[in-house]
């Protein structure tokens, strides 16, 4: 290594560096954030009980009424979460914690329908951003990841020296340069789309993250801080409290226990009635639940929430509340200011809930190639240390740590999402903690795949532990048509089958290309003009 | 001891990048937090929008930090830079020094 | 908005494919002649030009602001699938426009 190194070499040096280092986390970050961009798909084909009962929002509302007044006519707090475009599924629930526990209820029946137990999507989304650690912890080293993005991202524009000339270049011929073209082509097309996801995903927590600013002008108080940006929210609120236990001194109606004294029972507008009031705030078919609080009672409150993605903004917490009996509007969602909304914009972007199914596809397409960007930077070092050791004679045990790991995380997470979906199918339906073993099965394929490719030799490894994931891929509508009766077939679930299996051959194609022996051992000898492995 | 490791080219090349590394982590994390602390009170806006507007910028600072740590000519240099933070934090939390404070 | 999506789809992908010819190595890889400069510039001034019509598609796809996300996701998408066409099938990466405008046209018809 050279004492004074030009710019470029240092760039490229942190550039291989911490792709590397932080490479293995990144792909396990971004290939579950682009399949959490189909979440709600994953959840709906995940359970096959479920059936889209093609029902308006109104209906679903008034059966989901029925059902509350009839079994739980006396609770606090009724939960409605309704059917949506991409999960046309209705479930209710009880009390404070909408979140979880919602019962899927028939709003032609108005019985509950049993559905199987299943991880899906929702353990994508959490892995994405957590790495299935405790949450804080794995939020920090989520951000440590994408701070390498961004670095890598920078450093590779520095070292990319034809960045135009090469715009358009790809050179599919064997060895490194078809790599490195291809690596080039992925980062540079994308770079937008590249910048854009890793510096938003950083924004979401940003308060977590960088608190300076708030340390130093509110002394940390982050509540304080959001208490000054809306301070019409607060007095848009009060309203809602004049009419109830002010005296009681307890904040907050919902939380507290059963009240002493209730008010008097009286007669609630039509639920189904409010839909349309919240559509004219949030905009047609964009109401995603609701919140009634007194049922039945003089001091009934109804809330709507909108579905995210009525605009690029992601705001949490907003919603519209009614008055259930005189249909008044008590509070409806201010306007941010700029600033907050120059954030809520930014995590909005990340969230990629906006622009419909064609915006959704975009998305996803573009983390696919982003993911193709950091796996084939991997590829490339270990080309590149495989050089270098034959090169010096020296360095072949961390070449081979490399080449494992890079087996396993690229190959061997691919293999664990599919597996995932097989277990889902495969799994006893009324096995108790299904979720929990459906999680298992995703790890335990993971560290199999690790074994494995400390076992082979990396080129078979490669070409196996892809064949066997293209396999399953490939299969996936057999299995859907296997396990399952013809009626749970709705587009939603085709549509995923045939994803799986263009997947599949995708797997297949590279498995094929991979296997070869003149593709991962790099041409020895060829011009090195470019800079872009490992220093 | 120390002087052989001194003039070893090997090790002192493991010096500077552990060095660097360090400096590019831990020393451009605490540079960040300075410096968005001091942009808050410096940026003439209203004290939450200089707060977001700092906090969301703060992002594109470290990475420039950590890009110009590696960049430096030396590990030394690299830390003598990150040091400015010593300033920056004083402008961003001394009460009174700038604005009207916390 | 799936019209307008269409459009914005093949508009990007045709300003991507004339931006990319006004290149000399890609010309030459087509065509296998070198383009007179006229037409470099031409082609580069003409991509430019699609390039902002599909902007306008965009918009009444999804709107303004939803829109710009939108186009920049469409440019660097199409770039990449005409990039991954040239080297195998180059004819069909000159050609597919005319699908684009074919499907386009279907979507029209049949929304």
């Amino acid at each position: 290594m050279p004492r004074v190194k030009s710019f470029t070499q240092s760039m490229a040096w942190l550039h291989s560096w911490a792709g590397l280092i932080l490479g293995w986390l990144l792909f396990a970050i971004f290939l579950t954030g682009t399949l959490t961009i189909f979440d709600k798909e994953i959840n709906w084909w995940s359970q096959p009980e479920l059936r889209d009962q093609q029902v308006t929002q109104q209906e679903a509302a008034r059966a989901a009424w029925n059902w509350l007044a009839r079994e739980h006519g006396d609770a606090e707090v009724w939960n409605i979460s309704l059917p949506t475009e991409r999960a046309p599924v209705m479930s209710v629930s009880i009390g404070d914690n909408r979140r979880s526990g919602g019962k899927v209820l028939d709003p032609h029946s108005e019985a509950l329908v049993p559905v199987r137990e299943s991880a899906g999507g929702n353990f994508l989304y959490h892995f994405h951003y957590t790495l299935h650690m405790p949450r804080t912890f794995g939020i920090w080293v989520v951000g440590l990841a994408a701070m390498a993005m961004l670095t890598a991202l920078v450093t590779g524009i520095v070292i990319h020296k034809r960045i135009f000339k090469d715009f358009f270049t790809f050179r599919p011929v064997k060895g490194r340069r078809a790599w490195l073209d291809g690596h080039n082509a992925c980062a540079v097309l994308m770079l937008p789309f590249h910048l854009m996801i890793t510096y938003t995903g950083l924004v979401i927590f940003v308060m977590i993250y960088m608190p300076a600013a708030v340390d130093a002008l509110y002394d940390g108080n982050r509540e304080a801080m959001f208490r000054e940006a809306r301070p019409l929210a607060e007095k848009g609120a009060e309203p809602r409290q004049g009419n109830e236990r002010r005296d009681g001194g307890r904040q907050g109606n919902e939380r507290g226990p059963r009240m002493v004294e209730q008010a008097p029972a009286a007669e609630m507008l039509p639920l189904e009635s409010f839909i349309g009031k919240a559509e004219s705030v949030f905009g047609p078919g964009m109401v995603a639940s609701m919140t009634i609080s007194h049922p039945g009672r003089a001091n009934a409150v109804v809330s709507l929430r909108p579905l995210l993605g009525s605009r690029i903004a992601l705001t949490k917490g907003v919603e519209v509340r009614f008055d259930a009996v005189s249909g008044k509007l008590l509070q409806a969602p201010l306007e941010p200011r700029a600033s907050a909304l120059t954030q809520q914009v930014m995590t909005g972007l990340h969230f990629a809930q906006f622009g419909g199914y064609p915006m959704r596809w975009l998305y996803f397409l573009c983390s696919g190639v982003s993911c193709a960007m950091i796996a084939t930077g991997l590829v490339l070092f270990a080309m590149k240390q495989r050089l270098r050791t034959a090169e010096v004679n020296r360095g072949h045990t961390f070449l081979r740590v490399v080449d494992v790991l890079n087996i396993a995380v690229v190959a061997g997470l691919v293999l664990g999402c599919i597996g995932m979906l097989w277990a889902n199918r495969l799994l006893p339906v009324e096995l108790a903690g299904r979720a929990g073993w459906e999680e298992s099965l995703f790890f335990g394929i993971w560290g199999v795949s690790l074994l494995h490719a400390g076992w082979r030799q990396p080129g078979a490894a490669w070409r196996e532990q892809l064949g066997v994931a293209a396999l399953l891929c490939l299969g996936l509508p057999l299995l859907g048509f296997l396990t399952q009766d013809a009626g749970a077939m709705d587009t939603t679930r085709l549509s995923l089958a045939l994803v799986a299996v263009l997947i599949g051959l995708m797997l297949a194609w590279t498995a094929w290309r991979v296997g070869r022996p003149a593709a991962t051992n790099g041409v020895p000898h060829e011009p090195t003009q470019h800079l872009a492995g490992a220093g | 001891m120390i002087r052989r490791l001194r003039d070893n080219p090997a090790w002192q090349a493991r010096l500077d990048i552990g060095l660097r590394v360090a400096a590019a982590t831990i020393g451009g994390y605490f540079f960040t937090y300075a410096c968005t602390a001091a942009m808050a009170r410096l940026l003439p806006l209203a004290r939450f929008d200089a707060v977001m507007v700092s906090s969301l910028l703060a992002f594109a600072v470290y990475t420039a930090v950590i890009v110009w740590v590696f960049a430096a000519a030396s590990a030394w240099r690299a830390w003598l830079g990150i040091a400015l933070a010593l300033p920056l934090a004083i402008i961003g939390f001394w009460p009174g020094l700038f604005g009207s404070g916390a | 908005m799936l019209a307008a999506f269409t459009a914005g789809m093949t508009l990007a992908y045709t300003g991507m494919l004339a931006l990319c010819l006004g290149l000399e190595r890609h010309y030459r890889q087509i065509w296998r002649e070198t383009p007179p400069v006229w037409l470099r510039r031409g082609l580069r001034v003409g991509g430019w030009m699609v390039l902002v019509m599909a902007f306008h598609a965009c918009n009444l796809a999804w709107g303004a602001a939803m829109g710009a996300v939108g186009w920049f996701g469409l440019v660097s998408l199409t770039g990449f699938v005409l990039l991954l066409l040239l080297p195998y099938a180059p004819r069909l990466a000159v050609w597919l426009p005319v699908g684009g405008g074919l499907l386009w046209i279907g979507v029209l018809v049949t929304m």
